[in-house]
């Protein structure tokens, strides 16, 4: 409203011979406007968003159980995260869960958007939505789905084997160590890859198709031309893929806590679901150690930001 | 690969066995949910007779109404009011020119992609300061300011879209920056304010961790927390679990199909364009 009474004390003020081409009575309600409209989604951005961000940072060099004041500790909680042996553990596991995850993801996105672009459009809208679909469900419905499937007594999988007489693989899934990393791995991608697939189908598309004649004129076999079309020209799309991949596997946490809670004894813990724990407690009665646990989202937010800075970094590269 | 005879049965043979294997989990999941409650252990895999008493009994035993349109309450609020903020804020980083424009817009965008696993102490904490805590208000606000950002980027490129002489013919006409906005460019910004709704829904839809962190009380609960709770007690009610699953899915596959091509669109958008 304000913006309007001023843009129309402007026109009163100055009458019939206001010219917007002398510019500033526009340019100055443009600015009003502009700050006017800017201002609520900068002051929620301040208060929920840049101020969290700032807070925990501070809240990672205090040790504080949630009631009186913080007390400064220093990088202590740093230096404890190096000796913390579970910490050790969950960083390895969310560094290995994002690196196997991002690279079968990439992998296998590309491969599938390549071959439904290649039924495209008879059967493709039937095996894009399959294949879609379960990246549109929460990460709970597909955790509490995979749990009932790994169940070890009356689990789907298992019964499965029993099923065709391969008793001697049956297995509690996610119960051993062993089991419990490609047991999410394979939950993250029937999750993820849907959404890569999409992303690299664009991508296809976006190829001259007269690269591909020139190449068969010039004969290069459909490897050849996957090799050296398909694949430089996805450059970009690669790099996006590669970064939120890594994105999503910094900050994973809605599966792991879900279908394992970090166990067994911490075999899947990452960092996510390390800090909730230390925060949050998952045991009653323990005390929190917000200050500790802040350590950890600060780590989860600087590899979220080498993430993002990656994706500059290979799309700068790809553009020369 | 190019579209040959050849390439496009070997394409096939590959992807239909692939395909069976990523929706299975749903199929079994339907599959599950139809059975009758004594047959999960040792019944047949393919269940001889088909029952509906488990959505029955999802239905009532766990308030699933309730929980369902807290859901869709705090879906709604959450779209309308991401949607308002970014539009908004989206339009002036695209056309308005004032000073430090540049400056705040990559303020914005340094913290886009900073996830909830890493504030929620700092967020729950605040909460509790405002005495907003387990209150669906809270979570409302902490939904709306987390989303408006990444939101605003996306309106910023529909905006960005359109010519600049649209709006400054309108300046000449004498619209005032607000009318010019309501009257001229949202009706033409139909397809991105589509793109966001549907973003926007799917994710607040599904959100987990903050619903369980800031909510303690039941009826206050959204379905997320709720089906995980479930899980806990349910773990051998299995039909019943897995008909809560398929009727908080419901929605989701709804929209999804209804709106494909925006939707498709958008998360194009959404990744192409960073």
């Amino acid at each position: 409203m304000a913006t309007a009474l001023s843009r129309e004390d402007v026109v009163r003020r100055s009458g019939e011979r206001t010219s917007y081409r002398f510019g500033s009575p526009l340019r100055k309600s443009q600015r009003v406007a502009g700050y006017l409209f800017v201002l609520p989604t900068f002051a929620l951005f301040l208060a929920f968003v840049l101020w969290p961000i700032l807070y925990t940072a501070y809240l990672s060099l205090t040790s504080w159980g949630g009631f009186g004041a913080p007390r400064f500790v220093n990088f202590d909680n740093y230096s404890r995260m190096l000796h913390d042996p579970v910490a050790r553990r969950a960083l390895i596991v969310t560094l290995v869960l994002t690196g196997v995850t991002t690279a079968i993801l990439t992998f296998l996105g590309l491969v599938t958007a390549v071959l439904v672009n290649v039924i495209w459009p008879k059967v493709g809208v039937v095996v894009r939505t399959i294949l879609f679909i379960p990246g549109i469900v929460s990460f709970v419905v597909s955790a509490v789905l995979w749990k009932l499937i790994y169940d070890p007594n009356i689990g789907t999988l298992n019964r499965l084997l029993g099923a065709i007489g391969l008793d001697s693989l049956q297995h509690p899934w996610l119960a051993d160590h062993k089991t419990v990393l490609p047991a999410i791995v394979v939950v993250t991608v029937w999750g993820g890859l849907g959404f890569n697939m999409l992303i690299y189908s664009a991508g296809l598309q976006s190829i001259d198709p007269n690269l591909y004649e020139a190449a068969a004129m010039d004969g290069a076999n459909t490897v050849q031309q996957f090799r050296h079309i398909t694949v430089p020209s996805l450059r970009i799309v690669t790099g996006l893929i590669v970064s939120l991949g890594l994105l999503n596997g910094f900050k994973a946490f809605d599966v792991i806590f879900v279908m394992t809670g970090g166990g067994p004894n911490h075999g899947s813990e990452v960092l996510g679901t390390y800090l909730y724990s230390l925060a949050f407690g998952t045991t009653s009665g323990s005390i929190p150690q917000l200050g500790y646990a802040s350590a950890f989202s600060v780590v989860t937010m600087v590899l979220c930001t080498l993430a993002v800075i990656a994706q500059l970094w290979l799309t700068r590269r790809a553009d020369r | 690969m190019r579209k040959t005879a050849f390439g496009k049965s070997f394409a096939t043979f590959v992807l239909f066995p692939f395909c069976v294997l990523m929706a299975f989990p749903f199929g079994w999941m339907l599959l599950t949910s139809l059975r009758e409650q004594n047959t999960i252990f040792n019944g047949p895999i393919i269940p001889r007779k088909f029952t509906g008493a488990a959505y029955h009994e999802a239905w009532t035993s766990i308030e699933f109404p309730l929980h369902f349109w807290n859901s869709v309450w705090i879906t709604s609020v959450t779209v309308i009011g991401v949607l308002v903020f970014a539009t908004l804020s989206g339009y002036a980083f695209a056309k308005l020119d004032f000073p430090f424009r540049n400056t705040l817009f990559v303020l914005l965008l340094t913290t886009l992609m900073m996830p909830s696993t890493a504030l929620i102490i700092p967020l729950y904490l605040e909460l509790k300061s405002f005495g907003l805590l387990d209150s669906q208000a809270g979570l409302l606000v902490l939904y709306i300011s987390g989303s408006a950002p990444f939101a605003m980027f996306l309106m910023r490129a529909f905006f960005q879209t359109l010519p600049d002489e649209l709006v400054e013919a309108a300046r000449v006409d004498g619209g005032s920056e607000l009318t010019i906005f309501r009257r001229v460019i949202l009706p033409l910004t139909r397809p991105g304010i589509a793109t966001v709704v549907i973003f926007q829904f799917l994710s607040t839809w599904n959100e987990f961790l903050i619903a369980n962190t800031v909510l303690r009380n039941t009826d206050s609960l959204p379905l997320q927390p709720v089906l995980f709770t479930l899980m806990g007690q349910y773990s051998t009610n299995w039909p019943a679990l897995t008909a809560g699953l398929t009727l908080s899915v419901v929605p989701v596959v709804i929209v999804y199909v209804r709106m494909q091509r925006q939707f498709v669109a958008g998360m194009m958008l959404g990744a192409v364009k960073n």
